[in-house]
């Protein structure tokens, strides 16, 4: 196909390939081009061998369950199981460092009801001394674990990942009752007193 | 019953070849009889522009220029179409309260853009493409100029009731798929029964021997397209304007990104590849740099392409080997691409001081250009840990539009400007005017895709964004939308000086066609047909024959001088079948061990279908286009089981028709959504989204609160369904009466909660209306069941839901019961030993 073409046209490297006008050249393909194209069909393989071949590790799983462990680890090996009791809700209330995990789980799933101070949109106003559903504090837990009024209040114990979660939001929301706002304006339930009492 | 379904279908889409066929080669016939006619009568009236040659027979003809002019037209009103719907999105996006009817929402206007740029701007541009360079390809006119017209129409008519049904919510909710069955219909027999036989046909008909390689794209682009529609839209019609796909969930995913990625592939890369080797040779007036560099790139790229749709569901339910196989696919992948921009490039050797003064070349640079960036990116997207980055994010946004607007666009604009002069006979009215656009364009796509790129990364490094405690740093989803609205304001700047371009194309176009002659000039070609007794040039030695090599290594080398494909290039019906064999082993490798292999989609016990209430509701979410925005796909990353909950896994979509997973979170993810937010709360904020989220971008959906439940339309529905496999009992024959009884139950819940006092509200009328029959209560009954399955236990219905887990459903620690320090040290001490 090449040599013959080259010899007519000396000065060019073309084929005498013409379609409408067109011409072609009888370049070969650039080497960088050759060596990328081989690069990832020979990588290819590899990369299913290691990946695929029952390592039970470097499934997407695998990988997931570890990055779960290092995690729960970083947060609450040193905090160990929270009881869902007066005691340590109260203790953490004043807590900053564990409170801000209360803080999040509150901002990821609270909010869009209770509103990001806490003084209700659809849900009740958490920073008055009118309250619904909770006399003591540690009513605040069940009331996140189980929901409450019909599903209006969604229950959470199967949706955050560990208990400690569960016990330091319920610090936070506790802990809003200091900063009361006037939210909806609307007051749900009756007065009750206050923590620890 | 599936197969039974599958052949149904084949018999409808048969049935209506059938049906059509005929007619069309009558018609077919009657216009070539009419043409040779006419083409024997300018035979003898006009001078011959080709010199005879001695003592062969010349056949005369001529090219039919018109139907390109048609093509030309369509392209650039579509072109201004596609991209203003485009601008109206982006804006919708930064002041939802625009959305005053709707029938204009994002949810149902961004399938519009898409579908307009894709089928009507890059449809209509590669028709007048294929059409102009084909017949000169060939040194022959169109096969049949019948065809050509009614593909002409056929495709105008379907963009139209594209345009029509979509702002309806008539869809199929599968990104560029979403048309209904009966426009499906008309795509294929447009798309195969006028357009594929007129130019196979054409090929068949040709005069010049061997096949150039704009055409090889063009025989990929119609062969493959037409297989990966009439695939991914096999569906169960339950009316004229709704249907069910036959296949669920994972495989409803894989078959729709099978599809998506390929049509992105067949559609909008080759035949740009085709138009690109026809018409830059042509405006440079250069050779094209590699013939060998042609055919490798075209079969590898032919070949790899199909297998790379999964990388665009990394992290998902699919089973992990699938993602796998699209990743190192498009890996692979780069390199092909690439050989068609250096082929590109490169052939503007010697000729780049023509590109200073000549807008179309301007063009072509900087489209093959952008063609390099996106394939280089589209790789790059597809390895796994940048994937869970961008994934969700307007990264793909970008990437896609560097893509549209980049590639796509600028090769259309660049070949107008070739063609106008040339289809009206005329000068082009001003190469300034082309110049402007060209800049303003290029401007344009700047001013589009880096504040893109840089919203991309920004809301997908908040969404991972952990504080040093472990805690979510941007746990309240409405702050990572809230921080990229000014890079969505600057986009807008960057759509409209792209469209302002497009209104300097649309003014040379229309002074360029007013300055054309009185009648066309058709010069009449005379080439010779070809003969039957054709010898191939003798075949090669081998360059090693001298040297002490294996027999093996000569067999090789004369292999490599590639004149096995020089012989194919003479045998269209040949090369065809090739590519075909290609395209359709690469497609069953990949997709028929995802519908075979059990243990790809392990079974959960507690997964049911959805109630007849759930599945209208569903339909809403589906005709409003929820899922342009939410996605329904948890990944196992652990920023998103923290902010969204457990993640996904392949069972729970079973019942899925259409799947309905989701490819960017404009808004947050849905696939635990269900049982998160009270009834009371979903009904305020499909009122007034404001209300409840501060800052939200999502537009409100006040109709969905008066309008009526078509409660009539459920049986045909759960029949569908039925028919697909879900267990359905007393649902069969009285699931209007269940769905009412549902909203009942939801009204009543709603009312506690603080809704509507009665149960009732006003509409616009000021009639009233009673809550149990609107349509936001069956949305509601959908939102509260996504994703709760994986929660319910075997227990009596009637017993409080969310109970954890059994332990036939799931063993994944995070849908359990809250995990506690004792058991992860458990795991831990299992992961040491």
């Amino acid at each position: 196909m090449s040599s013959e073409t080259v010899s007519e046209t000396p000065k060019e490297n073309l084929t005498d390939h013409c379609y409408d006008g067109i011409q072609e050249y009888d370049n070969p393909l650039p080497g960088w081009w050759l060596f990328l194209f081989w690069l990832f069909i020979v990588f290819a393989p590899a990369y299913v061998l290691y990946f695929h071949l029952g390592v039970e590790s470097r499934t997407m799983e695998g990988q997931y369950d570890q990055q779960m462990e290092n995690i729960l680890q970083l947060r609450f090996a040193e905090l160990g199981d929270l009881k869902p009791d007066r005691e340590t809700i109260l203790k953490y209330m004043d807590d900053p460092k564990w409170l801000a995990v209360g803080k999040v789980v509150y901002k990821t799933n609270c909010v869009s009801c209770h509103g990001p101070d806490g003084g209700g949109i659809v849900g009740p106003n958490l920073t008055d001394d009118y309250w619904k559903n909770v006399q003591h504090v540690e009513d605040i837990v069940k009331i996140i674990q189980n929901g409450a009024a019909n599903g209006a209040m969604p229950a959470w114990k199967n949706r955050l990942s560990h208990i400690n979660q569960i016990v330091l939001t319920a610090s936070y929301i506790a802990s809003m009752r200091s900063q009361p706002v006037p939210g909806n304006g609307k007051q749900e339930g009756s007065v009750i007193p206050p923590w620890g009492q | 019953m599936r197969m039974r379904i599958i052949c149904t279908l084949f018999d409808w889409y048969w049935v209506c070849c059938k049906a059509c066929f005929p007619v069309c080669i009558q018609f077919t016939i009657f216009a070539h009889k009419q043409r040779q006619k006419m083409n024997e009568v300018t035979q003898q009236s006009l001078p011959s522009t080709s010199p005879a040659t001695a003592g062969q027979h010349l056949d005369s003809f001529s090219y039919d220029d018109r139907i390109v002019r048609m093509f030309a037209l369509a392209t650039l009103v579509w072109g201004a179409v596609a991209t203003l719907v485009g601008l109206i999105v982006a804006i919708l996006l930064v002041m939802p309260q625009l959305t005053v009817l709707e029938y204009i929402s994002f949810g149902r206007l961004r399938p519009l853009h898409t579908n307009a740029a894709i089928f009507a701007f890059a449809g209509n541009g590669i028709f007048a493409a294929v059409y102009y360079s084909t017949q000169r390809l060939c040194k022959a006119r169109m096969w049949s100029d019948t065809l050509s017209w009614l593909h002409f129409w056929g495709w105008q008519l379907i963009i139209v009731s594209a345009a029509v049904t979509l702002p309806l919510g008539i869809t199929q909710s599968k990104e560029y798929a979403e048309l209904e069955w009966p426009i499906d219909i008309a795509i294929a027999l447009v798309w195969a029964g006028f357009f594929g036989v007129n130019f196979i046909m054409t090929l068949v008909k040709r005069r010049e021997r061997h096949m150039y390689v704009a055409l090889w794209f063009y025989i990929a682009t119609i062969v493959t397209v037409a297989m990966l529609h009439i695939f991914n839209n096999l569906v169960v019609p339950s009316s004229f304007i709704k249907s069910v796909p036959i296949y669920a969930g994972v495989q409803d995913a894989m078959m729709q990104w099978w599809y998506g990625h390929n049509a992105v592939a067949f559609f909008l890369t080759t035949p740009f590849l085709g138009l690109m080797y026809y018409f830059l040779p042509k405006a440079a007036e250069r050779p094209v740099f590699s013939y060998k560099l042609s055919i490798i790139h075209f079969w590898s790229l032919v070949f790899i392409y199909i297998w790379a749709g999964p990388h665009h569901l990394h992290y998902t339910a699919l089973a992990s080997w699938a993602s796998s196989l699209g990743m190192i696919f498009s890996l692979m992948l780069w390199m092909p691409s690439w050989g068609g921009m250096i082929n590109g490039l490169l052939t503007l050797r010697g000729a780049w001081h023509k590109v200073a003064t000549d807008p179309v070349l301007k063009f072509y640079v900087v489209g093959i250009t952008f063609y390099g960036m996106s394939t280089f990116e589209g790789p790059l997207l597809s390895v796994k840990s940048v994937n869970a980055l961008s994934h969700y994010t307007d990264w793909t946004i970008a990437h896609v539009h560097s893509g549209a607007l980049g590639w796509n666009g600028f090769m259309l604009f660049g070949m107008l400007y070739w063609l106008l002069p040339r289809i009206f006979q005329t000068k082009l009215w001003s190469t300034k005017l082309a110049t402007w656009h060209f800049w303003l364009g290029t401007l344009g796509i700047l001013l589009y895709i880096i504040p893109i790129y840089v919203a991309g990364l920004t809301q997908g490094l908040m969404w991972r964004a952990f504080t040093p405690e472990g805690n979510l740093e941007y746990p309240d989803f409405v702050e990572t939308v809230n921080a990229i609205l000014p890079m969505w304001w600057t986009r807008i700047g960057g759509g409209a000086l792209y469209i302002t371009g497009i209104v300097l194309l649309a003014v040379n176009y229309f002074m360029t066609w007013m300055s054309r002659p009185s009648t066309y000039e058709v010069p009449v070609i005379q080439a010779a047909p070809l003969s039957g007794n054709y010898v191939d040039p003798p075949a090669p030695q081998s360059r090693l024959k001298d040297a002490p090599v294996l027999e093996l290594a000569n067999k090789i080398d004369i292999f490599k001088q590639g004149r096995w494909h020089r012989v194919w290039e003479r045998l269209p019906i040949r090369f065809t079948v090739w590519v075909t064999i290609a395209v359709v082993s690469a497609s069953a490798f990949e997709l028929i061990p995802t519908f075979l292999i059990r243990s790809n989609i392990p079974t959960i016990g507690t997964v049911t279908p959805y109630t007849p209430l759930e599945l209208a509701g569903r339909d809403i979410f589906v005709a409003e286009g929820c899922y342009n925005c939410h996605s329904q796909m948890i990944r196992p990353l652990f920023a998103e089981t923290e902010r969204y909950g457990a993640y996904s896994k392949p069972g729970e979509s079973i019942y899925d028709h259409p799947f309905q997973w989701g490819s960017r979170r404009i808004g947050p993810d849905l696939a635990r959504e269900g049982g998160k937010q009270s009834n009371r709360w979903h009904f305020e904020h499909f009122r007034e989204p404001d209300s409840m989220t501060k800052g939200s971008v999502m537009p409100a959906y006040p109709h969905l609160i008066t309008q009526k439940l078509n409660f009539n339309s459920i049986p045909a529905r759960i029949r569908a369904a039925s028919m697909l496999g879900a267990p359905y009992t007393r649902e069969l024959t009285e699931s209007k009466e269940m769905a009412l009884e549902q909203a009942k139950e939801i009204v009543k819940a709603l009312t506690e909660q603080g809704g509507p006092i009665d149960g009732t509200v006003k509409d616009s009328s000021g009639e009233t209306v009673k809550l149990e029959d609107t349509k936001i209560i069956a949305l509601i009954a959908y939102m509260q069941r996504i994703g709760t399955d994986l929660f319910k236990t075997d227990a009596p219905a009637g017993s409080p839901e969310a109970q954890p887990a059994s332990s036939d459903a799931t063993t994944d620690p995070a849908t359990s019961e809250p995990m506690t320090t004792e058991n992860l040290a458990d795991e831990n001490k299992e992961g040491v030993q």
